[in-house]
């Protein structure tokens, strides 16, 4: 008797592999197994190639902890870059964000997750330390950084973070700034919440 | 004929906690006065238009409207009652709040009764909006839910065996749930000593009405003493660490020119040392 329930043990352990990602239920995990088991044989080839590529050439940037090919990071050593500012991000793809808008031209910082009790993680489990050590680390010749915005959610772990983060770089004689809050772009007055409204009356802006 | 759930419901509820769920979806944990603790799926929370996030961040007091599915039910309309904001604001507060977040949702489960825990936590909330002293407060709060959950300790008698105990080397034990006599102490290995003002304070806001506990003003020893006491019998009940416990101290920590003792920096009225009036007795202690 066959003990896999598909038939053949490398698609089970195809599908198993599948239904550990974030995401995905059994359900998908079997389809996108049989797309590969029908796909031709070099798409199957570039996604194991992808997989293991990514786990060997991915590195984290040595300043900034964003995940790059290089250390440091084309960002880092982009000599363009205004190096007075800093913004600290949650996630990479918040640096990827905030990259998109072609707006800051400054360095970042990403702290790989926000502080969170209740799910366990703390200031110790993010980039902090790190953050910390840059600041200190400032080179004679190397200009000094004067702000770090803390670019994280505007939810509660993203303030609890940012006001913790605020409280440990004052010190260090660095202005912190936080993004500005208000209503999101098509939003509908009627349905935004207290705190958000009450944000955007606090910080409202001239007409011009 | 058993009675059936209606398939709306409209509750009032302090979300304790979310998590995302698919690329758009989040499901909130809400504490109600009703229906106990439950999980609800808020669609599209995670989008920047979405009706419903803003109503439903941790630590809102809300009233939502529930649809009940077959597994999850389905947050279909909320609107914040109070966003307690400058909680938001201050460091410590917010990392009180959090503390109180975290326990109301370690000591209930899904589908229990859970009034008294709800009605505990609204009330926690509002006295730390109201900038009531953390440190009488928080223990309040856990005291009071200890007991409301069936676990409270014991600061009168011998948690063990219920004999009598004497002021005179006083131990504890958070495994045991309160004092113990030195005959019980001896099966109990892992029982420390207990300050007598620390035991005298928790006897006082376990027994009196909070506005007169709260009268009570604490040096940073018995603070300390405090906190080390409850954290311990906390983590014992629950089972595990506690992340915002941990936070507290992170926090705490961080505060500039600070010892990183608990008590320093809270009390308006700067710090008091709280001096013990009444001997150390048990009511009915003979001495023996």
């Amino acid at each position: 008797m066959n003990e896999s329930p598909h038939g053949s043990s490398a698609i089970t352990r195809l599908v198993e592999s599948f239904h550990r990602l974030p995401g995905i239920g059994p359900k998908s995990a079997q389809r996108l197994a049989y797309h590969v088991l029908r796909a031709p044989e070099e798409e199957a080839r570039a996604l194991s190639e992808a997989l293991l590529d990514v786990k060997q050439r991915a590195v984290l940037c040595g300043a900034c902890q964003q995940i790059s090919d290089t250390d440091p990071c084309a960002v880092c050593d982009d000599t363009r870059r205004d190096r007075t500012v800093i913004c600290v991000v949650e996630e990479p793809l918040d640096l990827v964000a905030i990259e998109r808008t072609n707006g800051y031209h400054g360095l970042y910082h990403v702290l790989h997750g926000a502080i969170s009790p209740s799910d366990g993680v703390g200031p110790e489990d993010l980039k902090i330390s790190e953050l910390l050590a840059r600041l200190r680390r400032e080179d004679d010749d190397a200009e000094a950084v004067t702000e770090v915005i803390v670019a994280t959610n505007p939810n509660l772990e993203g303030e609890a973070t940012a006001m913790y983060l605020a409280r440990l770089l004052e010190p260090l004689g660095v202005s912190v700034t936080r993004l500005a809050r208000g209503l999101p772009a098509g939003a509908d007055l009627e349905y935004v919440d207290n705190v958000t409204l009450e944000r955007a009356l606090a910080f409202r802006q001239s007409v011009e | 004929m058993p009675s059936r759930v209606p398939r709306v419901t409209k509750t009032e509820a302090v979300v304790l906690k979310r998590r995302r769920f698919g690329d758009s979806d989040r499901v909130v944990t809400l504490l109600t006065p009703a229906r106990g603790k439950l999980e609800a799926v808020a669609k599209g929370a995670l989008r920047p238009r979405s009706k419903l996030a803003g109503h439903l961040e941790p630590m809102t007091h809300v009233e939502v409207v529930l649809a009940h599915g077959r597994t999850l039910g389905i947050v279909t309309q909320a609107q914040t009652i109070e966003p307690f904001a400058p909680l938001r604001d201050d460091l410590e507060r917010l990392s009180a709040g959090l503390y109180l977040l975290e326990l109301a949702d370690r000591f209930t489960v899904e589908g229990a009764e859970a009034d008294a825990a709800y009605v505990l936590l609204l009330t926690a909330l509002l006295r730390l909006l109201r900038g009531d002293g953390q440190q009488l407060l928080v223990r309040s709060f856990e005291l009071a839910l200890l007991e409301a959950t069936g676990f409270r300790p014991e600061w009168q008698r011998c948690a063990a065996c219920r004999d009598e105990v004497t002021a005179d080397g006083l131990v504890w034990s958070p495994l045991a749930g309160g004092l113990l006599c030195p005959r019980c102490r001896e099966s109990h290995p892992e029982a420390e000593p207990i300050d007598v003002s620390v035991v005298k304070v928790l006897r006082l806001i376990q027994d009196a009405p909070y506005e007169e506990a709260a009268r009570v003003r604490l040096n940073q020893r018995v603070a300390a003493g405090l906190e080390g006491v409850m954290h311990d019998l906390v983590r014992a009940m629950a089972e595990r660490d506690l992340g915002s416990a941990r936070f507290l101290a992170a926090v705490r920590r961080a505060r500039p020119n600070d010892d990183g003792e608990p008590g320093g920096a809270e009390s308006p009225d700067g710090d008091v040392t709280y001096t013990p009036q009444e001997p150390l007795e048990a009511p009915g202690h003979t001495g023996g």
